[in-house]
């Protein structure tokens, strides 16, 4: 036994050695990438912070770095000693500004997420929630040649799914478009262009009130206290700091409002109505699909007959009868339903 | 200014102005285009108004997708089918047949013979090529000619969309697309065309689940399978008063295991494997149209039954071949065919099969109609029963059930053999018509190979646990 | 409004030279014209495909029947034309690849004559792949088909008032009883050759901003390619982020695409062609 066990010993010892420091795919080497993949990773989400308060036109500190990133303080400043050292951004007292090569590589960032969540909101059945998590990791995984690609591909699509601009291969982005809500006069019309995501807590109220990009508004009231305004047919009411941080771009006049609450969904057979809209929710394959079978504001669309198990229902599009299922019909808003003649 | 200049201009001043039109480009355009197109219509269409007292249309739709008729509608619809397909193709498949292998089989071994063609020679091309293409042909062909015609028929006339309309609701709740149940209707013809089938389905997702899960129809290959080994194992456990109720029974539960396979699949895989692929419902509801019927039943002969025949031609000559050389081939004392039936045994016997079965369905993967031949040319070969068959190599059917149940007994067969052979017989790889088709179709070979090893492995476990199970039991 | 030609009426009109058409199935090796047949799915574009050619392709009562692009040729009038079969789509500005084939064809590939099957039964559904194929080329047909069903469910379709609005010659048919049919064959050949010239229809309804940003490009493209036909066309799909057709654009292909007036082909038929 013993003649054995030194040699036995020395083998393990190389095979340790062996899958610890074999180069490229050993397991010290992956704990190292690992590491600085993490460290690559809060250094880009800090390029990107600094790129969005230079685009809103506020100021980027360590405080609001910290706050952006989830890290403590103390860790955020030797981030940013990197960060200036690498030349990607410098300080003015408090203030971070970014350099134009640290500009550079935040809008390469920037560009691959948005286009990673475009991607997935056209091209995949993932839902809403996931996109924003999986670009996240996403985003610092795409080198820009496969960005590039991917944007060739899709047709250099200008904006992403929550109507924000995607940066172009040369990183230009066209000027913030849209004004306040707040500086909306009452009975004006608007667009939603851009829900601000900082800080998180008005940002959370925002999603929660259901509001999303496109969306168009309406101003009914306003006061010092609350602003009041009506969306894809329901109330708002929001406080004039929440509000302010919803960029609308507003609408001719001449358009008729848009007045609804209801959906396809509650249409029974013998109904007939007005399509007003298709939601923002129905998007990619889908959207383009309802769209060139004619499902467009202004259509009359009634519905026919529902099938013996209660869904989908078959309602007369232009002439055509078509089935749809009833998650598909609530995407689509309705006037006032009537009995067909 | 250079051409090429001027080219890259307008180039940046399309990207330019694609920021200032906005996102809904496509929304305003697609509004445009219909605002004209209505405008147009309300022109140059004029529409009697006075309703006709009975719209012919409206009243069919009203009944076949209405409450109470609906469902039974579909289903009579469906018996008739599948009932005027089994009596219609009795008669041609037994001419077809005792044509080839009663007439043409034994006359061309005597001009072989009279030709003094080489003993081998003349095995691989008549005993195995040949056979093994007459008895796809004189299985496959007469049923098929006449599913597919009655089936284009519905098709044409434009019921099958209210089927699918119908029956959305289930398929939706495993994540698949109504005109599913289509496609699964085709593939108890004939898994190829069912896979074709699944063409009409447009949205990504449900197409490639439809086409993954087109196997669990028991297609018209296996139906005899089951029926033969029904009629044998489980038939005979009744008072021979019930022997054929039962054994009937028994064949449609293994068809509806097939359709909760379906189900079940579809599901698992609409939320793990295929979670990511784009998914868009539509389903439009043709206006009824009067089938031209002589032009039904010449195109769906042509362009289904002729080429999905064709193609098991092909698929069916070099299994004929390697049949007859597994049974002929000699190693050490005996056919490689025995080598690599004791070689299988253990675990065809482990998960209630044998060596057998394991080794039928790998050399007779072309089609499912010669499963069964080889089965028993190989019982003979490997229970090495004198004076029953044709000799090595040599597919064959016995005339009578109960013949038959004394071969497959003399080789270790017991009841339990028969039903994981009917569970199997559902559960397997497709054949090799129906993975050239898939192949085809998705023009993956990860899809088409997930559609071979998923009913596979399935089948493997269901047979494992089957086993145990009946083991355990005692039986 | 003028009343429908009743059945047969094509028959004993002098556009029916029956004599003179020949189906050539597939067996066209010399063609002088190239026609593209697009529309909805379901609109027995299949159907009216075969009773051209003589050939048998399966069709069915199915939206999305044919997949692959068929092709088949007959000759008329000493002239033999080339017929080719395009998936049917219900639009051209999606990013399926059905409609990535019938699009690339019907522009690069460049058709004499795109004749365009509508469903008289959907009618409006239809004229919204007509005004797009009508964006792309002026040299099309439309064919009215389905009139019998149109018939059966009261509907009148005035292909007078239709074809004074689409600029092209509107064709009724009944693909299925072979109605139309050789009227429909008359009509291309005189817009292959020249005998009638087409002024298509444009969109009009789009909105203001849109409006501006396709002429300010339409502009842009006048300078680098003139006389493009298509440039409305082109500039929406530009606007749109096709990367064909920017392709088409950065390569100069576009500028190959500009061709001779209508009817000038027909001096000199290019003899095998293709």
């Amino acid at each position: 036994m013993n003649e054995l066990t030194g040699p036995l010993l020395a083998v393990l010892a190389a095979l340790a050695i062996y899958f610890l420091f074999r180069p490229g795919r050993g397991w010290l080497e992956r704990w190292r990438r690992r590491l600085r993949l993490s460290d690559r990773v809060l250094s880009e989400d800090a390029l990107k912070h600094l790129y969005h308060c230079e685009y809103e036109q506020r100021v980027a500190t360590v405080q609001s770095l910290s706050g952006a990133l989830g890290t403590p303080v103390e860790k955020v400043a030797g981030l940013v000693q990197r960060i200036e050292a690498g030349e990607l951004a410098t300080s003015e007292g408090a203030s971070l500004r970014l350099t134009p090569k640290g500009r550079e590589y935040a809008l390469r960032i920037i560009r691959a997420h948005r286009l990673w969540e475009r991607y997935l909101s056209e091209e995949t059945g993932l839902k809403e929630p996931d996109w924003h998590k999986r670009a996240e990791q996403q985003e610092h995984r795409l080198t820009s040649s496969e960005a590039d690609a991917l944007a060739a591909r899709m047709g250099n699509p200008p904006f992403d799914p929550h109507g924000d601009p995607i940066p172009t291969q040369r990183g230009q982005l066209p000027p913030r478009r849209g004004q306040p809500l707040t500086s909306l006069a009452v009975g004006e019309r608007a667009r939603i262009a851009h829900l601000e995501d900082e800080p998180e807590a008005v940002y959370a109220q925002l999603v929660a009130e259901g509001l999303h990009p496109l969306m168009a508004v309406q101003l009914t009231h306003v006061s010092a206290e609350r602003i009041c305004f009506r969306a894809e047919g329901e109330e708002h009411v929001l406080a004039p700091i929440v509000a302010a941080n919803v960029a609308v771009v507003p609408l001719p006049r001449e358009q008729p409002v848009e007045e609804s609450l209801e959906t396809l969904a509650v249409l029974e057979p013998g109904q007939e109505a007005t399509v007003v809209g298709l939601s923002p929710n129905c998007r990619g394959l889908e959207r383009r699909r309802l769209m060139d079978l004619g499902l467009l504001p202004g259509t009359v669309v009634a519905a026919e007959m529902r099938s013996p198990v209660g869904d989908p229902t078959a309602f007369r599009i232009r002439g055509a009868l078509i089935a749809l299922r009833g998650e598909q019909a609530a995407n689509i808003r309705i006037g006032s339903r009537r009995q067909v003649a | 200014m250079s051409p090429a200049n001027s080219r890259e201009e307008v180039l940046e001043a399309a990207a330019n102005l694609r920021w200032e039109v906005g996102p809904d480009l496509h929304d305003s355009l697609m509004e445009a285009l219909y605002t004209d197109a209505a405008r147009i219509s309300d022109r140059v269409l004029s529409r009697d108004d006075a309703r006709p007292a009975f719209d012919l249309d409206r009243t069919i739709d009203r009944l076949v997708t209405s409450r109470w008729l609906g469902f039974p509608i579909m289903m009579l619809l469906m018996a008739v089918v599948l009932w005027v397909t089994i009596t219609g193709a009795n008669v041609p498949s037994s001419l077809l047949s005792s044509l080839f292998l009663e007439t043409l089989h034994p006359a061309l071994k005597q001009a072989a013979a009279a030709a003094g063609l080489a003993w081998w020679l003349d095995g691989l091309l008549i005993d195995g090529m040949f056979l093994a293409v007459a008895w796809v042909v004189s299985v496959m062909l007469p049923p098929m000619a006449i599913f597919f015609p009655l089936f284009t028929l519905l098709e044409d006339f434009g019921y099958l969309p209210r089927v699918a309309f119908n029956l959305d609701r289930w398929f939706k709740m495993a994540g698949a697309h109504g005109k599913q149940a289509l496609t699964m209707a085709m593939g108890y013809g004939c898994n190829a065309a069912g896979v074709v089938a699944t063409r009409v389905i447009d949205s990504p997702r449900e197409r490639l689940i439809a086409t993954l899960t087109n196997n669990f129809s028991l297609c018209n290959g296996r139906w005899p399978t089951q029926i033969l080994i029904a009629t044998i194992f489980i038939g005979s456990l009744a008072p021979p008063a019930l022997a054929g109720l039962v054994s009937a029974g028994s064949v449609m539960a293994v068809v509806l295991l097939g359709v909760g396979g379906t189900f079940l699949v579809s599901w698992g895989l609409s939320r793990t494997l295929l979670k990511g692929e784009a998914s868009a419902f539509s389903l439009e509801l043709p206006p009824y149209r009067p089938p031209r019927i002589l032009q039904t039943i010449y195109t769906s002969l042509i362009d289904r039954t002729l080429i999905v025949l064709w193609r098991a031609v092909v698929f069916s000559v070099p299994a004929g071949a390697a049949i007859w050389l597994v049974s002929n081939t000699h190693v050490g004392g005996a056919s490689l065919a025995e080598h690599l039936i004791q070689g299988m045994n253990p675990f065809g016997l482990l998960i209630g099969l044998n060596g057998v079965i394991l080794l039928a369905y790998i050399i007779a993967i072309p089609a499912n109609e010669i499963v069964i031949p080889t089965v028993l040319m190989l019982t003979v070969v490997s229970a090495g029963l004198p004076g029953v068959g044709e000799g090595a190599g040599v597919m064959f059917e016995l005339d009578s059930a109960s013949a038959t149940l004394g071969v497959l007994e003399a080789d270790g067969w017991t009841l339990l053999t028969g039903i994981n052979l009917m569970l199997f017989s559902l559960l397997h790889n497709p054949c090799s018509t129906t993975l050239y088709t898939i192949w085809k179709e998705t023009g993956s070979v990860k899809w088409t190979a997930a559609s071979a090893l998923l009913p596979v492995a399935m089948g493997f476990v269901v047979c494992f646990c089957v086993a145990q199970a009946f083991r355990w039991l005692g039986g | 409004m003028k009343p429908n030609p009743p059945p047969g009426a094509c028959e004993i009109c002098p556009a029916h030279h029956s004599a003179n058409l020949k189906r050539l199935g597939v067996n066209m090796d010399r063609y002088h014209f190239v026609v593209a047949l697009a529309g909805n799915p379901n609109t027995g574009k299949s159907t009216l495909f075969n009773s051209l050619t003589g050939l048998r392709q399966h069709t069915g009562n199915w939206p999305g029947k044919t997949v692959t692009r068929a092709e088949g040729g007959f000759a008329y009038q000493g002239s033999n034309y080339k017929l080719v079969d395009l998936p049917g789509t219900y639009s051209l500005l999606s990013t399926s690849t059905d409609e990535e084939i019938a699009r690339d064809f019907i522009l690069f590939g460049q058709p004499d004559v795109t004749v365009i099957v509508v469903d008289a039964t959907r009618l409006e559904r239809n004229l919204n792949l007509v005004c797009q194929v009508l964006e792309i080329t002026g040299r099309a047909v439309v064919c009215l088909n389905l009139m019998d069903e149109a018939e059966r469910h009261r509907l009148t379709v005035d292909e007078r008032s239709l074809a004074r609005e689409l600029g092209v010659p509107v064709v009724p048919a009944a693909a299925r009883q072979g109605r139309g049919v050789p009227m429909l064959i008359d009509m291309i050949h005189q817009v292959a050759t020249g005998g009638f010239v087409c002024k298509p229809h444009r969109i009009q309804s789009e909105p203001p901003a849109l409006k501006r940003a396709v002429s300010l490009l339409v502009e842009k493209l006048g300078a680098a390619f003139p006389d493009l036909p298509n440039a409305r066309w082109v500039a929406l799909r530009l606007l749109e982020g096709d990367a064909r057709i920017e392709e088409a654009v950065r390569s100069g292909e576009l500028a190959g695409l500009v061709r001779a007036p209508q009817g000038a082909a027909t001096a000199a038929p290019a003899e095998g062609a293709g």
